[in-house]
């Protein structure tokens, strides 16, 4: 007998929950496959390290953009493998509730399910992120007060008012941490004509990228391909550089939240000011996010203490929980 | 004659009646059942997502379960 799964199929990593054990699996979302035969040569880190550092036969490629599957054989596969990693075979079939961001389209939630049908489950269900992360941070929505959670994924920024286990007001972009990575690649390349890959963009980000000035602003050297030249060059990027080169990408996900805000009734809005906001995902751990947040909302901003973790453990709840919580799924009848 | 003639009529047309009737109760019934249903179905989704229900999957946290 499988036992059923709750996976969040990130733009950046993937994590699945056991039904009755935890977390099994933590990776990146990345597959390298063999463009002549089309078989796959590596997934999760493995994967992750080829990108951009690989000959031509091979495509190491993140299967989902924004949330959102860009390519369905590819994230088929990828499901497939994830499944069989946890010991899902062809004659167990597990349930499994797969979070999506709450901005899906139909066309987008059909193909997740059929990915994940394709790849051996016997019933696949959706949930949105949002709510699984609130799940998650066990913020106290079983409760009629206002919570409001945010989480920031690699592809998609949501925000979400939750009050008595629904939600209640919810605003999402399509911008996320990745769109800080490719903010710090074209500025690098616009203003100091060097061009790094999206991994470097990455590092720069964690070492010192920023959203407000703070004691600990640094300066990193960087190595790139000048592009005049077309030889191997170092630049220096000080912290205040990066800062403006993110600013773009940051203030579409501090827009969000204030649009989010506006859109909650009156009589939640005060309970935000006594409890404030709950931080969730990787994109949330940027230096000077929620203090930023903060300063532009005037509502106090709380970390998840496992940011990265909530979502799934929220979906896993939901696993657990599966006939008393079926109403939460996308495109269910509530509360049947 | 007459009176043994109606008796199938008149059995059939209380037959009719008492079934109509019993459906009527039939689902009246139900749909009052479905009333309580629904007022069960939110308390059990309401409880689920208590911190009391959540200290077993979510309050476990990461640590407990092996990972690859």
């Amino acid at each position: 007998m499988a036992r059923d799964l709750a996976i969040d199929l990130g733009t950046a990593n993937t994590l699945v929950y056991m039904k009755g054990r935890g977390i099994v699996l933590n990776e990146p979302s990345v597959i390298a496959v063999n463009r002549k035969s089309g078989e796959v040569l590596a997934t999760g880190g493995d994967a992750l390290d080829m990108i951009g550092r690989t000959p031509s036969y091979i495509a190491a490629v993140r299967p989902l953009r924004g949330g959102a599957i860009t390519d369905f054989d590819i994230t088929e596969r990828m499901i497939r493998l994830l499944l069989q990693r946890v010991g899902v075979s062809r004659f167990t079939r597990p349930k499994v509730i797969i979070c999506v961001p709450s901005a899906i389209t139909e066309v987008e939630r059909r193909a997740v399910t059929d990915a994940t049908r394709r790849a051996g489950a016997s019933d696949a269900q959706l949930i949105e992120q949002p709510m699984a992360a609130a799940i998650g941070a066990n913020l106290p929505i079983d409760e009629p007060v206002g919570n409001m959670v945010i989480d920031i994924g690699g592809g998609t920024s949501e925000t979400a008012v939750i009050s008595l286990g629904g939600v209640v007001a919810l605003e999402a972009v399509r911008v996320g941490s990745f769109d800080i990575d490719a903010a710090i690649q074209n500025y690098v390349r616009r203003e100091h004509g060097v061009a790094i890959g999206e991994r470097t963009a990455e590092a720069i980000k964690i070492q010192i990228g920023s959203a407000e000035p703070g004691p600990q602003d640094r300066e990193a050297d960087i190595r790139g391909r000048d592009l005049v030249t077309g030889l191997p060059k170092t630049v220096r990027l000080t912290a205040e550089e990066v800062r403006f080169a993110i600013d773009e990408p940051v203030a579409a996900i501090v827009a969000s939240v204030k649009r989010c805000l506006s859109k909650a009734p009156p009589e939640l809005a005060q309970d935000f000011l006594a409890r404030g906001m709950f931080l969730v995902g990787g994109g949330g751990m940027l230096r000077g996010l929620a203090s930023r947040i903060e300063r532009e909302t005037e509502v106090p901003v709380r970390m998840s203490p496992q940011p990265l973790e909530a979502v799934v453990l929220g979906a896993g709840h939901c696993i657990e929980n599966y006939q008393a919580l079926r109403g939460m799924f996308m495109g269910a009848n509530r509360l049947r | 004659m007459t009176a043994v003639a109606f008796l199938p009529v008149m059995f059939t047309v209380l037959a009719c009646i008492s079934g109509s009737l019993l459906l009527v109760l039939v689902y009246l019934d139900n749909r009052n059942s479905r009333i309580d249903d629904s007022i069960d179905a939110f308390r059990r989704h309401i409880d689920a997502l208590s911190p009391e229900s959540r200290r077993n999957s979510v309050l476990r946290g990461p640590e407990d379960g092996p990972r690859r």
